[in-house]
């Protein structure tokens, strides 16, 4: 699943909830697929961003000499 | 008109010199009495001559008229001409017919000083400016591929833009046209070194430089021949031409003028060190911009699970609320129940079975 589909279907839920129209125990379904798209998202930032500080720390090795 | 006689040798037909200076002279003699403009020089007279003489010579381009006044003419105008001095004279050409000498003779002298001359220049300024020729401020190029550059051959002007110039675009490729650029052979000289840098393709923008210098000095910078090259010039091209309070017609006709050899490489090279910076600004721009996504994504996501938090009915339970259940259902309004129905309170921790004792609106 990528990020952005994730990410909405989590913001559908949260308005969906918000509106208080499910009944509990759609509620309670809902509220526990949201944790898990959260989870979801967040560990594909955490390694998104680990990513780009490794790429980072890699140019920054092949930085050439500034000219004088 | 008198009558020249030629002498008859078979069919050719032969003047005497006396005749023939007659005849020329009274050809000349016929033509109109006319202004002209010059440059007196070697002005010679004495005593004991009936005519002035002097050479009225071109400040473009070295010509010279012999001119001659009667002496009391002159001594009645007290000019008190000195040489080298602009003088506009009337008069006519004539043949002194003794020695086939031609000249001008002088009916009136005027001197022509600075302040004619910027008279003139006024007109000529005006005129020009009415032709549109004043107009042009065409963008200059920003990475010209060579610059054109028209100096004199005096080394400090010519260095003065050069150094400028590559002190603050190093790789900058300058094309050097050194030429004339004050006395008669200036104006030609220098509209054929435009022309010539014009016609090199990589030539972008052209430099007309040249250092302060009298008013004198500057004239080829005003002359018309000059100011229209400049205006037609292929290329955009910047006047650097003397100081500041200068002010040559070749500097309204040009794209954009520059007041000092500096000016001058601010307008057609670009700053290196400027170049630098800014690529080393847009290389940490590009650095900083995927992390920033992913905070701004982590914010709106941390954002998003407040509420998530906040909507979860065990939070609710565990401030104190229950969920009272009927045959699985959950229990809205107490118009639902009636005494001694079995329901089912769900707590934060916990549950236990009821059965209803009594009901309320």
């Amino acid at each position: 699943m990528r990020f952005e589909e994730a990410q909405r279907e989590l913001e559908r839920i949260v308005q969906q909830l918000e509106t208080g129209q499910a009944d509990l125990d759609d509620a309670i379904t809902l509220w526990e697929r949201g944790e898990e798209l959260y989870r979801l998202c967040s560990d594909k930032l955490d390694s998104a961003q680990g990513k780009i500080e490794e790429l980072g720390r890699r140019v920054e090795a092949v930085k050439p000499a500034e000219p004088a | 008109m008198a009558k020249v006689e030629a002498a008859q040798y078979g069919d050719r037909k032969v003047y005497s010199v006396s005749a023939f200076n007659r005849g020329v002279a009274d050809w000349l003699s016929r033509l109109p009495t006319v202004w002209v403009e010059g440059e007196v020089t070697e002005l010679r007279r004495q005593e004991r001559w009936a005519s002035v003489f002097f050479t009225l010579k071109d400040p473009g381009d070295g010509s010279c008229l012999s001119v001659s006044m009667p002496r009391s003419q002159f001594d009645a105008l007290r000019l008190d001409l000195g040489d080298g001095e602009r003088v506009h004279v009337y008069g006519r050409p004539e043949l002194f017919e003794a020695r086939g000498d031609f000249r001008f003779r002088a009916l009136s002298i005027e001197r022509f000083g600075l302040g004619d001359h910027l008279a003139a220049l006024e007109r000529l300024k005006r005129k020009l400016a009415a032709e549109g020729l004043f107009q042009r401020r065409r963008p200059l190029p920003r990475f010209p591929r060579s610059v054109g550059l028209v100096t004199g051959n005096d080394a400090a002007a010519k260095r003065d833009v050069l150094t400028a110039i590559t002190t603050r675009f190093p790789p900058a490729r300058v094309v050097v046209a050194e030429t004339y650029v004050q006395g008669p052979r200036a104006v030609p000289a220098i509209v054929e070194a435009i022309g010539g840098l014009c016609e090199l393709d990589d030539v972008d923008v052209i430099v007309l430089a040249r250092g302060g210098g009298s008013f004198e000095d500057l004239l080829p910078f005003s002359d018309e021949r000059l100011v229209r090259a400049v205006a037609g010039c292929r290329v955009p091209i910047v006047s650097a031409v003397g100081h500041e309070q200068d002010q040559p017609l070749t500097d309204l006709a040009a794209d954009a003028r520059a007041s000092t050899p500096s000016v001058a490489a601010r307008l057609v090279v670009p700053d290196a060190d400027e170049l630098r910076e800014r690529l080393e600004q847009t290389r940490d721009r590009l650095r900083r911009a995927p992390l920033l996504t992913v905070e701004r994504k982590r914010a709106r996501l941390e954002g998003t699970r407040g509420r998530l938090r906040a909507l979860s009915p065990s939070a609710t339970l565990e401030r104190g609320y229950a969920i009272v259940r009927r045959e699985g259902r959950i229990v809205r309004a107490s118009g639902e129940l009636e005494s001694g129905t079995r329901v089912d309170v769900e707590l934060g921790t916990g549950g236990f079975g009821a059965s209803v004792e009594e009901t309320r609106e």
